[in-house]
């Protein structure tokens, strides 16, 4: 599963930097997140409870900070693991850079799952990849600016999913990855 | 021939009264006093190292008895397969070993690494949620041709590489083919997918083993299609028991098609478990544990490359193939894309030359081996298919192109350039049959009709010839069978007259408490009802090899009647002496011994009476009793052949196929019940319909199986078919086993892939989409509309 | 643990269950009653549908705890009183709309319920109805055609 996308945040660069490296920012923002400990530099821990499909599960797992530069992007990497629900693991590249309103957000998204929720829930990553997506920014604009965050949610963009299968192709989910 | 029992009739199948009345006696139905549950944790990674497993949390959760790892088998064999395959160099294949619990590295999603035996299920689970395995995880061996590459990641460590054999088929024709090639008037070549399949059962697998301690033995209850092939395999090669203190028991199994025929990991582990922990032990198969624990089927990559003359005629075939062997060889898994498919590539044509390479590989997905048909439905796939697309391209009619290649008649018995020999067959008659069937000629206006409400309408023919009857022990001995094929049957007469047969042959579904009985009545002339069949007991059945392969009626259907005349024989024996007259002039006729021209007579009952009862008896020839065993090993395999055709709808806007007509006309030879021939072979057609429109098997490149539940992996449902057309009027009797018949079981599942696809492309070609040459199977809506955008 | 008591096939049974507990589970391991078989962990497959106060039901989604007072039909109440097969069993047997016979106690009872509602549905109103209820053996020709002879309907000229 892959996702792109691009957010406008109502606040400055240097403030949307200092919330995407601030644990308690990032476990406000994170859905389902209800712990998170440890530094940007060290890597975080955290805890996440999610339902994808049929499955829910806690995940545990370490969260990770690389290719860092100061004030503009990084890649932010996890993997968790749910037990018996099985795993998932992923990872962003953020980039920001200035723009009228505030700060532009461009990310894009990897994700896998494996275990049960590949099994069953499969199909439906892409779906809550994106929606998870959208919750994240949207609980940063919260975070950042409450006030906007209302009229902001209103004009938010429509993420873009970028599948391996050919664009245009009426397929979802796991239906693009059939070899054909 | 409408009779009302016996040989031809359609005789109400007796084991459905159970079955409609909840009364069935399926393996979890059963329960032993003192069972426990055992409840795996199985591998979430497709390929990884286990580093460490921490079972102590486990152990301390409440119910918990015992917690089990690979080094609890350190002593137990691995898993076994059945069949060693030679490759073209002469090399046996390699063959690495299948532990029962997962030992050091992890292969497939799903394999079990750790299992909990506890006093309830839930107590189970959730001790193994508990448990601490930490895996070190290694790249997914998924795509075939890259696990070949020189730096491939290697699926077992200590094989050479992922390649389990080279084979290649006739070896020394491989010139001759070549040669035809290069001097022939026209060359079609098709690369084709044969998609993964999960077999699906309904019934999911359940394994419940006890251990009597008194008398050192074992008993296990399990959903088997041959319930004394997993005595011998697990009894000697994994648990070392002796035949003798292990019983296996199959009762009312639930569908197998070929899944319930290997020996599993789940089977040997409840076995030796009962033993460890002293009290019963069970367990049962969630769905999502058996799409990722049951063998899948097909997964076949091939090109395959057809020389012909100018007037259509076959010089020569060939054809390559990847085959998927899974993490580790099940059961039959080798013999799968050789000898049940090489062997059938003359299919039913004249083709003089043939040569067929097939490299097995070891990729990080589940055990690969035989689902309904084997082999046969991958070969016909092939030839069907390429056949259909060089009749396009010289442009001669499919049917005519087919005709003009057909073994004629008065060729039989037929040896073909790949070794087999078929006995009999008529593929005119059929071909005949089904154009007869689906009005072919008035297609044209059909697909006109079609045409004005905006569908594309198609016709699709194929072909089939299977090997059926699995089947003569010298051959599949020198073809790399570890067992042989034949079958056995006990035939027991009580004292008042009524019978029980024991058969090595298994029923799941196939009525052979129904045929069997059937056959017997017929022989003797005595109702259907005085007859009861057993099977699917070790205890009480002579060694069989149980059913698959088509191989029931022909080869343990076989062993019973010759039981059964070894009991004639001796009958009328008994009936000779208390008639006083000559064994010779003793005719048997609708349950009655009489002496030939006289009105002298003796019916069944007291002939076995005075077997029983031997107060006036031949004492000093014949012993008392009536029971008899026999073992019948074929000469051959069977050769059932048939036309399938379809017809099918496409719709422009969605890609989404329609079938609107599917007949078959199948040659099985002598037919038992129709009833239940025709049930058999609607079953397989849906699966093959299933196979060609909906089913795939999917795993993402990182060895997740992303079609691990019903909801997203298709099962045929009823509104996705149609009713079928079939019929079995050509009929070329089997010349080598006594009742003449062929085996029915797989055929719906051999013909009719490419008669589906076959349809699609002829619309899609018909509908002025010139470019579509092939589709891939499951011709899904999204695939047929975006093959129409081009 | 709670107690619940409902009536099953016309008999009123009281078992204690946890709250987790399935009807099916409460059919099979409670009663006894094993005709109710579970064939897929998705209620997907259709194989332990019963009727619950005249109602089908998939016993492997909902709990029994939920079932006080409710009446219960399964495959081992639908033969007729003197034991014999009632319409729709018997026109299984007569028309081979079963072969392993796993799937047919949901495919019986899943039948009854389309024939309560629809006396003589059409083909295609079988076909749709037996969405819920998957069969690997049959292709469902067979099935189809014995609903339809419950049904007093000829299939061959439903079909064409």
């Amino acid at each position: 599963m892959e996702l792109a996308a691009s957010r406008l945040i109502a606040a400055d660069r240097a403030a949307v930097w200092a919330a995407l490296n601030d644990p308690a920012v990032l476990q406000a923002a994170i859905p389902g997140c209800s712990e998170l400990t440890g530094t940007p530099e060290e890597g975080f821990e955290a805890v996440v409870t999610q339902k994808i499909g049929p499955v829910k599960a806690t995940f545990r797992g370490a969260v990770t900070l690389s290719e860092v530069v100061e004030g503009e992007s990084y890649r932010i990497a996890g993997e968790g693991k749910g037990g018996a629900a099985g795993f998932a693991k992923g990872g962003a590249r953020v980039r920001l850079s200035d723009a009228e309103g505030g700060t532009q957000l461009d990310y894009e998204v990897e994700a896998s799952v494996g275990g049960k929720l590949a099994q069953l829930g499969s199909r439906l990553i892409d779906g809550v990849a994106r929606r998870l997506a959208d919750q994240f920014f949207d609980n940063l604009q919260a975070q950042l600016a409450p006030d906007v965050a209302a009229a902001e949610a209103e004009a938010v963009e429509v993420a873009e999913a970028v599948d391996e299968a050919e664009a245009g192709k009426e397929t979802k989910g796991w239906f693009a990855r059939l070899r054909s | 021939m409408a009779r009302d029992f016996g040989i031809g009739a359609s005789s109400k199948r007796r084991e459905d009264v159970r079955f409609l009345t909840g009364k069935g006696r399926y393996t979890d139905d059963f329960n032993r006093p003192g069972q426990t549950h055992v409840a795996f944790l199985r591998s979430q990674v497709a390929h990884g190292r286990i580093l460490s497993i921490n079972t102590a949390a486990a152990e301390a959760m409440p119910g918990v008895l015992q917690v089990f790892t690979a080094a609890d088998f350190a002593d137990a064999g691995g898993l076994p397969c059945g069949w060693q395959v030679t490759d073209r160099f002469g090399n046996v294949m390699q063959e690495p070993k299948h532990p029962v619990l997962a030992d050091g590295k992890v292969r497939h999603v799903g394999e079990p690494i750790v299992a909990v035996v506890a006093e309830t299920l839930d107590q189970a689970r959730d001790a193994a949620e508990a448990i601490e395995v930490e895996i070190e995880e290694l790249p997914a061996v998924m795509d075939m041709r890259a696990a070949l590459a020189e730096d491939a990641p290697k699926v077992h460590d200590d094989l050479t590489s992922n390649l389990c054999f080279d084979w290649g088929f006739v070896e020394e024709n491989k010139a001759k083919v070549g040669e035809a090639f290069a001097r022939a008037h026209h060359v079609t070549t098709l690369d084709l997918i044969n998609n993964r399949l999960v077999p699906n059962p309904m019934e999911p697998r359940v394994a419940l083993a006890e251990y009597d301690a008194a008398g050192d033995s074992y008993t296990l209850y399990t959903t088997s299609q041959n319930p004394h092939v997993i005595r011998l395999l697990m009894g000697a090669f994994v648990l070392n028991i002796p035949e003798h203190r292990l019983r296996v028991v199959a009762p009312d199994v639930g569908g197998g098609f070929g899944a319930k025929i290997y020996h599993y990991a789940e089977e040997a582990f409840c076995t030796r478990a009962a033993q460890m922990v002293g009290r019963p032990v069970k367990w049962t198969s969630t769905r999502a544990e058996a799409f990722m624990s049951d063998a899948h089927g097909r997964d076949h990559v091939t090109r395959i490359e057809l020389a012909l003359d100018e007037n259509g005629k076959f010089l020569a075939l060939r054809t390559d193939t990847l085959a998927n062997m899974g993490a580790y060889l099940s059961t039959f898994a080798p013999a799968v894309p050789t000898w049940l498919h090489g062997t059938l590539m003359a299919g039913n044509y004249t083709t003089p030359l043939i040569y067929v390479n097939v490299k097995a590989i070891f990729t990080n997905t589940v055990p690969v081996d035989a689902y309904r048909g084997a082999g046969r439905p991958e070969a016909t796939y092939q030839l069907e298919r390429v056949i259909d697309k060089a009749a396009r391209e010289m442009g001669i009619d499919p049917i005519e192109l087919r005709r003009r290649n057909f073994i004629q008649p008065e060729q039989f018995p037929y040896q073909t350039p790949v070794a087999v020999v078929y006995d009999t067959g008529n593929y005119q008659a059929t071909m005949d049959r089904v154009v007869e069937m689906t009005d072919y000629h008035n297609f044209e206006a059909r697909r006109a009709e079609s045409a004005a409400r905006g569908k594309l309408r198609g016709f699709g023919i194929a072909h089939y010839i299977e090997a059926c009857g699995i089947a003569p022990s010298n051959l599949v001995g020198q073809l790399g069978a570890r067992a042989g094929l034949y079958e056995s049957a006990t035939v027991r007469v009580n004292a008042t007259g009524s019978i029980t047969v024991f058969t090595g042959s298994h029923s799941h579904g196939q009525g052979h408490e129904t045929t069997f009985a059937q056959v017997v009545a017929d022989m003797i002339g005595i109702p259907e009802s005085q007859i009861e069949i057993a099977h699917g007991d070790t205890a009480n059945t002579p060694m069989g090899m149980g059913t698959y392969g088509s191989r029931s009626i022909a080869v343990g259907g076989s062993a019973m009647v010759k039981a059964t005349n070894k009991i004639i024989a001796k009958a009328k024996k008994i009936a000779a002496h208390l008639l006083e007259a000559s064994e010779g002039d003793i005719e048997l006729k609708d349950g009655k011994f009489s002496v030939a021209g006289t009105d002298r007579s003796v019916d069944w009952s007291g002939v076995t009476l005075a077997a029983y009862v031997p107060h006036n008896y031949p004492l000093e020839d014949l012993e008392p009793g009536l029971e008899e065993t026999a073992f019948y090993d074929p000469s051959n395999f069977t050769y059932p052949s048939g036309a399938y055709a379809c017809e099918v709808e496409v719709d422009p806007d969605t890609g989404k196929v329609e079938i609107l007509s599917f007949a078959a006309a199948d040659d099985f030879g002598n037919v038992i019940n129709p009833m239940i021939v025709e049930g058999q072979v609607h079953g397989g057609l849906a699966q093959g319909i299933g196979q060609a429109l909906l089913e795939v098997a999917v795993y993402d490149d990182e060895g997740q199986l992303l079609t691990g539940s019903y909801m997203d992996y298709a099962m045929p449902r009823a509104d996705d078919l149609p009713m079928y057309q079939v019929d079995h009027s050509c009929q070329t009797p089997c010349t080598h086993n006594p009742l003449g018949v062929k085996g029915c079981g797989e055929a719906g599942a051999i013909g009719s892939p490419p008669a589906v696809v076959n349809a699609v492309i002829d619309a899609l070609q018909r509908g002025g989409h010139d470019h579509v040459t092939h589709l891939d199977m499951p011709l899904t809506p999204s695939r047929v509309w975006a093959a129409m955008q081009r | 643990m709670s107690k619940v008591t409902l009536t099953v096939n016309g008999r009123t049974v009281t078992r204690e269950i946890e709250g987790r507990t399935l009807l099916v589970q409460l059919l099979r391991e409670g009663l006894g009653l094993t005709g109710t078989h579970v064939g897929c962990d998705t209620s997907q497959c259709g194989a332990c549908l019963v009727h619950v106060n005249g109602q089908a039901v998939k016993s492997c989604s909902i709990f029994a705890a939920e079932l006080e007072g409710a009446e219960v039909r399964t495959i081992e109440g639908m033969a007729n009183r003197d034991g014999s097969l009632s319409v729709i069993q018997q026109a299984f047997q007569d028309c081979h709309g079963l072969q392993c016979g796993f799937c047919t106690p949901g495919m019986v009872m899943s039948a009854a319920a389309l024939l309560q509602d629809n006396p003589r549905p059409t083909e295609a109103e079988v076909r749709h109805h037996l969405e819920g209820n998957l069969c690997r053996c049959t292709g469902y020709h067979n099935i189809v055609k014995a609903i339809m002879a419950a049904s007093g309907q000829d299939v061959a000229m439903a079909a064409e």
